[in-house]
């Protein structure tokens, strides 16, 4: 960019206090209508999560984690403990395998059912704003029935998971599944369907998946460049039983630009990971074993770890999500704790993917990218 | 007594000097005295003329019409309804519930949200022009609420009677409506320049940028119903729909005047320049307190007022059901014509201002044209339709 042209630039602070940026800020330098530089800005929204897990045990410190990102809580908390499963070795049951995979599913298809209407909203249909949120509703309703709590769910423990299914929470579950089933036709109308969002979406927020991968995104953003790159069959978890089943990983491969995607083909995408997540909790209900839900000695094993190093990770909604975790001997909680949101990178790949848009543009961008403020300040 | 000049030397006599005094004194008094009964007099004199004019039959009913019905009072309670009935439609189409609390049905809402919105401090920032800040919202909505002393609501009982009265409708009022509709985007964009931000001011932009697109389009839509008509009066236009609502000759031209006025309204799914997303509140970004309610209202003011010169035009005003008074025959249809456009405005993605342009121009602009030039042909080669549209 030549420099005459900036000097008619004006710099538009998109945060922190815009009403669309929850919790962010990021310095827009428009020409005219269009950005020609993008600049990211984190920090607004830090509270010291990782600092507060070294002062938290090892059954406590997921429910740091979980508040980072309320959405997605069932998947939030999970690296920790699978960080901790690795230092210390603990036999999780059958039981507990499946139903921390289906929990995990099912949070999944709430994230993007929030995300849905959060997208829209940000496009300008209030409609489809509140109606993915009333049948989110029915989640949440299913969610307090298992835990006791809509958001904070401390639902997983080390060796296992808290509470048992019971079959009123299994009815709340059939209702809620299929509500978003019956609805997932009504929504592609609105969405995908409808005429005036294809125009404010399709080839807006460009990029190749050779750049998502240098910008090190993961997640659905990656996956709607038409690569399967999915933790949950890349490296399943001993822990999780998604190799007990057979499952696709979801991919959108357009034929108008192979290997590439824009904010349409990650609305797709998105649509494709929730038809995944219903399919993996239909064919996982029926494999519920009997049996305990927790290793009877995890309590006492889990009190004092030994000194050891471990990395737990987890495919999240809006990408890979891991804890790294320090132990020392006989430690009560963690020396270091270090968590790597998967928005961190899809945050500050808007500095490569924005410039050149219009400026009404910038909402789907970030909008299609799904950031989440909590993941890269924590 | 002999002095240096004769005799002919000022004497000075305190005694006679201070006697004087008072009578200066009093005679200034009298002269201030003269100026205020004077004032008072001239003011007196022009509400006598006032008076004597009120006193007019027809004077009188021309003011009592524009104040009370369907003037000033009846605006105002049909913009208080409009609120109402609007966010009831927005809620329903959202899977809300909307106001319930205060009222039946949460029909006095307004009127919290209106004290709350008046109790507010008025935040003022640094770098807005003090003054135009102040009055600008007033005249906008101002310069919303004149054009309805040109809607014909009823065969005689109007703002502006029927023409050849006094004070009857001008014979141009169609032009004129249009004239002052497009002074609302200059106090937008002049609203969003004096308040002293960038957001407001690129919303200020985007207001105009949306007249600019819809302003022709929705002009040319409707000079179908004036030439059936043979006239640029809304009363002649209300007037010659006595067979035939427009409508059903015109509609597409309809269609396009519905879209064009919703983009030159400024709400969804055309409110580029108030989009919450990106700038914002657009131009209304720094108005607060009072001055926020003017422009709210004036909002809604201006999506009636669009409503009902659809009627007019399109639905034939005060024509309908013989035994209905005229003007309750145009709130039902200005009711329907009203939900039409509530219902299409919570319906669709907000577009892009390239996009608003796009559309109006390439879509609105060439199907207005060819309306028109349909009107022509049909109004020339078919001979039963003249009589018929012209009608009463």
């Amino acid at each position: 960019m030549s420099p005459d042209i900036l000097d008619e630039a004006s710099e538009i602070w998109f945060g922190p206090q815009h009403v669309s940026a929850h919790g962010w800020a990021t310095k827009l330098t428009l020409v005219g209508d269009y950005i020609v530089e993008c600049d990211p800005n984190a920090g607004y929204f830090h509270r010291s999560a990782e600092k507060c897990l070294e002062f938290r045990n090892f059954r406590q410190g997921s429910m740091i984690l979980e508040r980072i990102c309320m959405m997605e809580a069932f998947l939030a908390e999970y690296p920790y403990i699978a960080a901790v499963e690795k230092i210390v070795d603990l036999e999780v049951p059958e039981r507990a395998k499946v139903m921390r995979t289906i929990m995990l599913e099912f949070n999944r298809i709430h994230s993007l059912q929030f995300w849905w209407g959060q997208f829209a909203g940000e496009l300008g249909l209030f409609a489809m704003l509140l109606w993915p949120w009333v049948d989110r509703e029915y989640t949440l309703d299913a969610f307090e029935t298992l835990t006791g709590s809509r958001h904070t769910v401390s639902y997983e423990t080390p060796g296992g998971v808290k509470y048992d299914f019971t079959p009123k929470f299994l009815t709340k579950m059939e209702i809620a599944l299929s509500r978003v089933k019956e609805r997932m036709p009504v929504f592609e109308d609105m969405l995908s369907g409808s005429p005036t969002f294809r125009l404010r979406t399709e080839g807006v927020g460009h990029y190749t998946l050779k750049k998502a991968l240098k910008w090190g995104l993961s997640g659905p953003n990656v996956k709607a460049c038409g690569y399967p790159m999915d933790l949950r069959k890349d490296d399943p978890d001993p822990n999780l039983a998604y190799d007990m089943i057979d499952w696709e990983v979801p991919t959108i491969h357009n034929e108008d630009h192979p290997g590439e995607c824009d904010a349409f083909d990650r609305l797709l995408q998105r649509f494709k990971e929730i038809e995944t997540s219903l399919d993996i909790i239909d064919k996982l209900l029926p494999l519920l074993p009997e049996g305990p839900i927790v290793d009877p000695k995890a309590r006492a094993k889990a009190n004092r770890l030994p000194e050891g190093e471990s990395y737990g990770r987890v495919e999240g909604t809006r990408g890979v999500t891991t804890v790294w975790l320090k132990t020392m001997e006989k430690a009560q909680t963690p020396w270091r704790a270090k968590i790597r949101g998967p928005c961190f990178a899809s945050y500050y790949s808007l500095k490569h993917i924005v410039p050149g848009a219009r400026f009404a543009d910038f909402p789907a961008i970030f909008g299609s990218l799904d950031p989440y403020p909590g993941w890269w300040d924590r | 007594m002999v002095g240096s000049l004769g005799g002919n030397e000022m004497q000075f006599d305190f005694f006679t000097w201070f006697g004087g005094l008072w009578d200066w004194i009093l005679g200034i008094l009298l002269w201030f005295w003269g100026i205020i009964k004077w004032l008072v007099i001239w003011i007196l004199d022009i509400i006598n003329g006032i008076w004597a004019l009120a006193a007019v039959p027809e004077n009188f009913m021309f003011l009592f019409r524009a104040v009370v019905m369907p003037g000033l009072i009846f605006l105002l309670l049909a913009l208080i309804f409009t609120v109402w009935f609007t966010r009831k439609i927005w809620a329903r189409v959202q899977d809300r519930r909307g106001p319930t609390h205060l009222g039946k049905y949460g029909g006095y809402q307004l009127f919290a949200d209106a004290v709350k919105l008046m109790a507010k401090e008025t935040i003022i920032p640094d770098k807005a022009k003090r003054w135009m800040y102040r009055i600008l919202p007033s005249l906008l909505l101002v310069i919303v609420l004149i054009p309805f002393a040109f809607i014909p609501w009823d065969p005689y009982w109007n703002i502006m009677g029927p023409p050849g009265q006094a004070f009857g409708d001008l014979s141009v009022s169609l032009v004129l409506i249009f004239a002052l509709l497009t002074a609302v985007p200059v106090f937008s964009l002049l609203i969003g320049w004096v308040t002293g931000s960038k957001y407001s001011l690129i919303g200020g932009f985007r207001s105009a940028n949306n007249q600019f697109a819809s302003e022709i389009p929705m002009v040319i839509s409707s000079v179908g119903p004036a030439m059936l008509a043979g006239s640029l009066s809304m009363y002649s236009i209300v007037a010659a729909q006595t067979s035939i609502w427009y409508i059903v000759l015109l509609p597409i031209n309809f269609a396009t005047f519905l879209v064009a006025s919703i983009a030159s309204v400024g709400t969804f799914p055309f409110d580029a320049p108030v989009a919450d997303s990106e700038i914002i509140f657009g131009w209304r970004t720094e108005l607060s307190g009072i001055y926020f309610t003017v422009v709210y209202f004036a909002e809604f003011a201006e999506q009636m007022l669009y409503s009902a010169i659809m009627v007019a035009l399109f639905f034939g005003g005060f024509n309908g059901l013989p035994f209905l008074p005229g003007i309750v025959n145009f709130l039902i249809k200005w009711l329907v014509v009203y939900f039409l456009f509530t219902v299409v405005t919570s319906s669709f993605y907000r577009l892009r201002q390239d996009q608003i342009v796009h559309l109006c121009w390439k879509y609105l602009l060439p199907l207005s044209v060819l309306n028109v030039v349909l009107v022509m042909f049909a109004i020339v080669y078919i001979p039963g339709l003249l009589p018929l549209v012209i009608g009463g």
